[in-house]
Order: structure tokens, then sequence, then C-alpha cells
């Protein structure tokens, strides 16, 4: 991670600069066809909102004209402001659950004396390997079974439980194994000193990680923020599978209501409403990179 | 958060205390441990109820013929059977085994190629890192949606840069016989951004000092990254395999955006025949039964890939 400041093996381009000169220039032609092969899709999208519907009948590239009307009737064809807020409420409550759940188990297995943590931090490494999909059907169940909500008895039986509720799109997924992993990876790598000298100034447990351990980890929970908000923000299969309200509903499954029918899509708005559901993303992949890149650092290196 | 975690009065800030004695420090562990265990239930029991109960359920529901109604039995191996037997199955098995086969590989190589020449000392890694990264940050019915169009055969993307090379329009998604390949393309494509993030990080691990004494010692460019830079990414090459294969056998949105598993059943994938199972036809012991199944066929895979990796360090 600490790249920056060590002179890259200045022997050897002493020696032949010749060499190191051409192989510069092919890495920059090779990185910038790769990135290029990555953007253009985006660019495509972006063009295609602007399009009218006789310009969409033949490849082009460039639109005749702007229309932005394009995103506002998009807009207005499908329930997309409220997809959105959907979306953005599923995505906040996720991610502040997986905050408080996640940064508490990763503390104490990095740094409180429970006997077995080893053992227990093997268990989440375990459950990180079994993917979504194959707890899909016993998961619907369960949630369905949730005692006490959505019409169910103390025994979780006669309702519906979290179905089509916001606890269940936001409570089953959030807190993956994954963040408790990457969380403890962050403070084990912080001194102990600092907590028993915290300790010893009669500060409570609770506030040697609230206000001691945990400022000094923003990088993780950055990751685990963009992470979380990403992946609830993209969730599909879940919430497809849980709501069965348009009131519900997350941006994704908007989407793919709108691109159902291949011989009616209108693309011009199917692209505008893209452009419009990916925006969010990027520009916080933008902000949040270089932090980013140092979280998943830490997942790979520190066993 | 909540702040009831706090059992032990704290003494206020202003009067600090001097050393604490023996017996105090013992109760000092002991509220470590409590405050320990209090952090850690939520964690404990929230994948408890939602990962290793569903697990355990799956396998169980598996020997069953529920199917949301209130009587069910048990039918021994009569689903699996049952699966053996069942065309759709058997081609989403094959599909996702030569997706995965075709996929990991490929996109692995890539990735690594691309950290490597991401960690030189380049102009713009901020933007490179941005622009490797943009599918993944973006969902993927947003892909799919754009790939949909790129792949119409009308208007779309890949024909016209296939007509200024002048060669004749594909119909990718609707030809059985490049369906699933364009398929493999859009998820190798999506996936390389994760990847490459994670090599770049191992490799910005990798010890400087180890580099400089092997070109001191006149090993080459290849020899340094043979002999120093691929074992040292030993272990996270295995966090890669193990999370490309278990997305790839993930695949679902995909396919049910841009094909729906046709044509005919050219790209009928896992995930797509046990949600069909599940939710339309809602056999649930029988979509339980694939599960188990692709649970077995995950492990086999990562099973494999240790396997390689021991032989790769051995050589």
């Amino acid at each position: 991670m600490t790249s920056a400041t060590v002179p890259a093996t200045s022997v050897q381009s002493a020696a032949k600069p010749e060499g190191i000169r051409i192989g510069r220039i092919l890495l920059y032609v090779g990185l910038s066809i790769g990135a290029i092969l990555m953007i253009t899709p985006f660019l495509w999208m972006v063009l295609t909102a602007f399009k009218n519907d006789l310009e969409i009948m033949k490849f082009s590239w460039l639109p005749s004209e702007l229309r932005w009307r394009n995103f506002v009737e998009a807009m207005q064809t499908a329930p997309f402001l409220r997809y959105f807020r959907n979306s953005l409420f599923i995505a906040v409550g996720e991610t502040a659950f997986t905050l408080a759940v996640c940064t508490t188990a990763g503390y104490a297995l990095a740094k409180l004396p429970i006997r077995g943590s080893k053992a227990l931090l093997s268990y989440f490494i375990l459950l990180l390997l079994v993917p979504f999909q194959i707890i899909l059907v016993p998961l619907f169940l369960i949630v369905k079974s949730i005692p006490l909500f959505g019409g169910n008895n103390i025994l979780g039986q006669g309702g519906i439980g979290w179905l089509n509720s916001w606890w269940g799109l936001i409570i089953p997924l959030g807190a993956a194994p994954l963040f408790t992993f990457l969380a403890r990876q962050f403070y084990v790598s912080i001194p102990t000193e600092l907590a028993q000298a915290a300790r010893v100034d009669g500060l409570g447990e609770f506030g040697i990680f609230w206000r001691i351990m945990t400022p000094l980890v923003k990088p993780a929970l950055i990751t685990i923020c963009v992470f979380q908000i990403e992946a609830a923000w993209n969730g599909f299969l879940w919430p497809l599978m849980i709501t069965t309200s348009d009131s519900l509903r997350p941006l994704q499954l908007g989407l793919a209501i709108f691109a159902q029918n291949p011989a009616e899509v209108q693309w011009p708005y199917l692209m505008a409403g893209t452009t419009l559901a990916t925006l969010p993303m990027i520009v916080m992949f933008v902000f949040a990179q270089k932090r980013f890149v140092e979280g998943m650092a830490h997942v790979g290196i520190k066993g | 958060m909540s702040a009831t975690v706090e059992e032990r009065p704290t003494p206020a800030l202003t009067e600090p205390r001097k050393v604490a004695p023996a017996k105090d420090s013992r109760k000092l562990i002991r509220s470590q441990v409590r405050a320990g265990w209090l952090f850690l239930a939520p964690a404990l029991l929230h994948s408890g109820i939602f990962i290793v109960i569903p697990v355990v359920a799956a396998i169980v529901l598996s020997f069953t013929d529920y199917s949301f109604g209130d009587s069910w039995s048990w039918i021994g191996f009569a689903n699996y059977s049952e699966l053996f037997q069942d065309v759709d199955f058997r081609a989403a098995l094959a599909n996702t085994l030569l997706y995965a086969v075709v996929v990991v590989p490929l996109s692995m190589a890539i990735s690594l190629a691309v950290a490597i020449g991401l960690n030189q000392k380049i102009k713009a890694i901020g933007f490179f890192r941005t622009a490797f990264y943009l599918p993944t940050v973006t969902a993927t019915v947003a892909i799919a949606t754009i790939w949909l169009w790129i792949y119409n055969p009308g208007s779309g993307l890949a024909n016209g840069f296939l007509s200024l090379f002048g060669f004749a329009p594909g119909r990718w998604l609707s030809d059985p016989s490049t369906a699933l390949p364009s398929l493999m393309v859009v998820g190798i494509w999506q996936g390389l951004g994760t990847k490459i993030i994670i090599y770049l990080a191992a490799l910005q691990g990798v010890s400087r000092d180890l580099m400089e004494s092997a070109s001191l010692d006149g090993a080459n460019r290849w020899q340094r990254f043979v002999n120093v830079t691929w074992p040292a990414l030993g272990p996270v090459q295995f966090f890669v395999l193990v999370t490309s294969i278990v997305g790839t056998f993930q695949v679902f949105d995909l396919v049910y955006v841009m094909t729906r598993g046709g044509p005919g059943t050219e790209t009928h994938v896992l995930v797509l025949d046990i949600y069909q199972n599940a939710f339309q036809a809602l056999r649930l012991g029988f979509a339980s039964a694939e599960t188990v199944i692709m649970m077995l066929v995950i492990a086999i895979f990562i099973g494999l890939g240790r396997l390689l990796q021991k032989a790769d360090v051995n050589d």
C-alpha cells in the first residue's frame, strides 16, 4: 500500500532506458484500449438516452439533438421516483445495520479476549463461501415465518412474516460475514496499547470501541459502506422474490420490467432510466476509490 | 448501535485511576470478555438465523416434497433421481459448468494482467481504476440492459462495429450457437473490476526488498514475476478463485434480463432453473435438491482449485 514513496527499480531503469520507454508506451496503449472497452458501453447508454425513436432504428453514435425530455418522460412512464426512493431507503437501512453489527463483531474478534475467537473467525470465513443462491429457498421460508410479524403468531404461522416488508428487504441481506471479516482485519492492525491506556483512564468497553478504536478504521468503514450500498442498490433477485407491490420495489426491478418485452422496448426511455440508476454508484466510487483500494488491501494480505 | 453494552459504570474521565491492583485487573478482563460476547451476539445471531439455518434447511427440504402447502412427506432421494432425468436441469447444469469453466480462468488472467499494468508507476491511475471498476459498481440489471441493446441485431453497437470491418451482422443472443458465448463476454467484462482491485492490493503488498534483490541478482522481468510475484500472490489467488467460482455459479440477473434461458435451453442456468422450480412451479423440495447439488459442485470446484494451487506450490 505504501508504494508511492519507493523509487521503482531504479537500478534497471538506469541500465536500459530505451526498452523501458517502449514498454511504457505499450503499457499505456494496452491500458487505454482496456479502459475504452470498459467505458464504451456506458457512453453508448448515455448517448442512446438522448436519441429519438427514429434514430434508434439504425446504428449511429451521436444523437441529432440532446433530448433531455427523454429523462423526464421516462420518469413519468413508470413510478421511477418511487423506485428510486425505495432503493435509497434499502441502501441506507442496510448499510446502517451492517455497520452496527459488523464493526462491533469485528472489533470483538480482533481485540477482546474471547475464548475461541480464532474458531469464530474461521466460522465467519467459512460463511463467506456460502453463495446466497444456495440458501434462497429456505431463507424465503424463514423470512415468511418470522414470529409476530405480518399476521404471524408466536410460532411464525398463519401470516406472511417479513415478506413484502422493509424488514424483509433490509435485514436478511445485511451484515454479511465478509464485512465482519473485513472490519476485524482493520481493528487487528491498531495497537492494543491505545485501548489499554483508555481502560486505565476508566473508559468503558463500549466507549473504547466507539470513541478510541473505531475512528481509526475509517478506510474500513468507507469500504464497507461502498460495498454494502452497491450491493443493496444493485440487488435484484431477493427483492424480486419477496415483494409483490410496487410501493416497495427497488429501482432494478423497475428497470427489468421495462426490458421485459424486447419487441416493445422503448430504448431511449430504458437507457435514460438506466443512466439515472447507474449515476449515483459511479459518483460514489469516484469519490471513494482511493480509500476503497486501501480497504481491499486488508482482505487479502493479513490472514 | 445500542449503548446498553456499557455494563460497568464508568468513573468520570476527570479522575483517572492509578495502576489497577491485581484483583481489579481480573474484573477488568471479565468485563472485556462480557463486552466481547455482547459485541459478537448480533452478528452470531444474524448469521445463525439467515445463513446457517437456511443451509441446513436446504439439505432437509431436499428430501421432502414440500410445496408451500400444509402437508408434506419424506420422499427420500426421489427428488435427486428425478433431477437427473430432468432435461431442463441437465441443460442448466451443463451450461453453468461451461460458463464457469470459460469465465473463471479468463477473467482471472485478464484481471491479473491489468492489475500488473496498473501497479506500475503510471499517470492517471485514478482514471484507470475507475474505468475498470465501472462495470462492477453498476447493477447487473443495468449492465444486462445495456448489452441487450448492444447485441440488438438491427441497430446495436456490436453489429455496427462489425460492419465497420465489412463483416456480416450476427444475431448474437437469438442465435443458439452464439447466445451463451455472448453472455460469457458480458460476464467476464463485468467481473474484472473486483478482481483487479484485489490483485492490485495484493501486488502492492509484494515485498519491494525481494524484488530489488532479485533484480540485483540479474533476474529479468519474467523471472521476477515467476519467482517473486506469483508465489506471493498465492493466498489472494485462492480468494479470487473461490469468489469467482461462487460468482459464476450465481449468474442469474444477466440471464434473466437478457435471454430468460433461451433460445431453447441454450442459456438456461442453474439459478434460473432453481428460481423457476421454486417460485413458478412451487416445488420447494425439488428446488432444494437442486441447490444441494449446486453446493456439492461448488465444493468440488473449490477443492480442485485447492489441489491446483498445491501442485503449483510444489513445483
